[in-house]
């Protein structure tokens, strides 16, 4: 069974580019474009990993874990940060990394398939 | 102290005796016994007092009268023959000291001579007196022309903060009057201020400064950074406290704009990462459609590198033309092209986000004088803005963006953008040309819509805006079909960089 991960990020483009790479690597992909949108994906498909953008319009992504943390059944889906903003390193205490735009797609790819494999 | 008397007497050995007895008296006495002598000595020497019988030659009474007028601190005792002492009043009046019938009663003259010596001293001091008062009311205009001149608000005020005195500066922005309330006149209250650093300075006596924003009579709003000094009377008591407040308000709006400035460089920054790795999605989805031979993968991929390549151009070239702009490049072109050029730049991006483009560009506009480069960017952008603030509106399940394009005159074209997007409340729209405002959050620079309605104002049009929030909004952009008379004649030449305050941005929705 593929693995499923769901990409939030408020850039179209953005989305585009991780659900290609994404597929393109066996993942089954579903997308959201803030975080209201993230939750109500989450809690439909309960995804294996989630990405997550940090500056988005209306909330923002530290929100969206908050909110994922106090749901029992979703707190420990992992969350991968990928974000443009500066210190967003802290943003998300417990994600399993943190990466910054513009990213290397082999990093991310790697610490991926190594977070799924746990 | 010594005198200098002249004793004028024709009696040579009367003028003896008499010499004997005023030097016994402590006082220098020089005898003149002609007219000529006299004329010699009152031209030459320093005289106090004149002893003189005025007939010894006929012209020696008016000498005399001439001698007072001329220097008035000389005393004239007269003495002469009881039948001539009368005419001698009649002549001198009070211009002598006193009047001696011969034979001189030597009592009446020490007297005389005593009086004209405290004259003399009183005259003295009178004039020293008159010395240090000009003296004092020099140094008094000197310190007033420093309390008026002095570049910042002075006011003086009394414990119920009244003011009573005011400097030049402070009447001219606040109030010509004296004996109003700093409160009222300042901050336009009814009652004190809290923390007011005069009733602060009234209580402890040190000197205390506050940053105040006040209104002056025309209401214009100032930052005023304030500090206060006790007056203090004779006994140390404080009886009245001054105020002076210098404006700042230049260096607070720099602050403002430095701030304003480093949040656009973060949001920069950020904007940029974006698009690099949006840009990174574009050629990774290019070089799979290639290993794959995905026809449809790589034509959505050139589309997506062209729209970041694009968005990328546009942020450079605003960054450019902010840090230096450039003298507008005019040339003639149709006015259906430049709108053609706009609609094939914005359409891919508003087809990416579903948004319906209604397009009317009729064939027979005519030629229009722009600088085509920068007008079509400039149009680009609010047509963008457009997009933007239909994008960001979730309200509605359909947006829809038109573009019409007419002549209003001969002289006029008039490229009309209407959105049902998100709109604006009245700040936003008051705001919406500001440097470096931005309604997009992190999305937006503040530089985008400010340099669009430069460009416009620089090729002598308008930009009028209709907005209602969540219904959407309309910008009529008209422009003149020639290029302006002051752009021909070279007067509007911006190459300078822009100054501050401004106004301009990327803001709409």
């Amino acid at each position: 069974m593929k693995k499923k991960i769901l990409v939030i990020d408020d850039d179209l483009n953005i989305r585009e580019y991780l659900v290609s790479l994404f597929k393109d690597n066996g993942y089954e992909v579903y997308v959201a474009g803030d975080v209201k949108q993230g939750l109500s994906q989450t809690k439909k498909n309960k995804p294996h990993l989630i990405t997550l953008d940090i500056e988005m319009p209306g909330e923002w992504g530290p929100r969206f874990y908050h909110q994922l943390t106090q749901d029992p059944e979703l707190k420990d889906i992992p969350v991968i940060v990928i974000s443009g903003l500066s210190g967003h390193q802290c943003a998300v205490v417990k994600a399993v990394a943190s990466i910054s735009k513009p990213f290397d797609r082999d990093e991310l790819l790697k610490i991926v398939k190594e977070t799924l494999k746990k | 102290m010594s005198k200098q008397i002249l004793l004028i007497d024709g009696d040579k050995d009367h003028s003896i005796s008499l010499k004997t007895y005023i030097e016994r008296l402590q006082h220098d006495v020089t005898i003149a016994s002609t007219f000529e002598e006299l004329k010699q000595h009152l031209d030459s020497k320093k005289t106090d007092v004149i002893l003189a019988d005025p007939y010894i030659h006929n012209n020696t009474a008016s000498c005399l009268l001439a001698k007072k007028k001329e220097t008035p601190l000389v005393q004239i005792i007269i003495f002469t023959s009881k039948d001539r002492l009368d005419s001698a009043m009649d002549f001198f009046k009070s211009n002598a000291l006193g009047y001696l019938e011969l034979p001189i009663n030597r009592k009446a003259l020490e007297l005389f001579l005593a009086q004209a010596q405290k004259n003399i001293a009183l005259n003295q001091k009178i004039k020293q007196d008159a010395k240090t008062i000009t003296k004092l009311q020099g140094a008094h205009n000197f310190y007033r022309q420093l309390f008026e001149e002095v570049p910042c608000y002075i006011s003086v005020q009394d414990r119920t903060l009244r003011i009573t005195a005011s400097n030049k500066r402070f009447k001219r922005h606040f109030d010509s009057r004296t004996g109003g309330f700093c409160y009222e006149i300042y901050k336009h209250r009814t009652s004190q201020c809290p923390d007011c650093p005069v009733v602060e300075t009234f209580r402890d006596g040190k000197s205390h400064s506050t940053e105040e924003i006040v209104t002056t009579t025309l209401g214009k709003q100032y930052n005023v950074l304030t500090r206060t000094a006790p007056l203090k009377n004779e006994k140390g008591e404080i009886i009245q406290v001054m105020e002076m407040s210098t404006n700042i308000t230049q260096i607070r709006q720099l602050q403002d704009h430095l701030i304003s400035l480093g949040l656009m460089l973060t949001s920069m920054s950020h904007g940029v990462k974006g698009m690099l790795t949006a840009l990174d999605g574009g050629i990774y989805q290019f070089e799979t459609g290639l290993t794959q031979k995905d026809d449809n993968r790589l034509f959505k991929a050139f589309g997506q590198i062209t729209q970041i390549t694009e968005k990328i151009k546009k942020m450079v070239l605003e960054m450019l033309y902010y840090a230096k702009s450039r003298q507008l490049q005019y040339e003639e072109m149709a006015i259906t092209d430049l709108a053609q050029t706009v609609v094939d730049t914005v359409k891919p991006m508003a087809q990416n986000y579903g948004i319906k483009l209604d397009v009317s560009i009729p064939k027979t506009l005519g030629k229009i004088d722009v600088d085509s480069n920068w007008m079509a960017a400039s149009l680009v952008n609010f047509l963008e803005n457009a997009v933007d603030a239909c994008v960001i509106d979730k309200d509605k399940s359909k947006h829809c963006i038109t573009f019409d394009v007419k002549k209003t005159s001969r002289k006029t074209v008039c490229f009309t953008i209407t959105d049902n997007g998100m709109g604006m409340d009245t700040e936003t729209k008051n705001k919406m040309f500001t440097l470096f405002f931005s309604s997009k959050g992190s999305q937006g620079t503040g530089l985008g819509l400010f340099i669009a309605h430069r460009v416009i104002q620089y090729h002598g049009g308008t930009v009028d805006v209709d907005s209602t929030p969540g219904k959407g909004s309309s910008f009529c952009i008209r422009l003149p079909l020639q290029k302006p008379d002051d752009v021909k004649n070279n007067t509007i030449c911006r190459d300078e960089p822009l100054t501050l305050p401004l106004t301009g941005a990327d803001t709409q929705g």
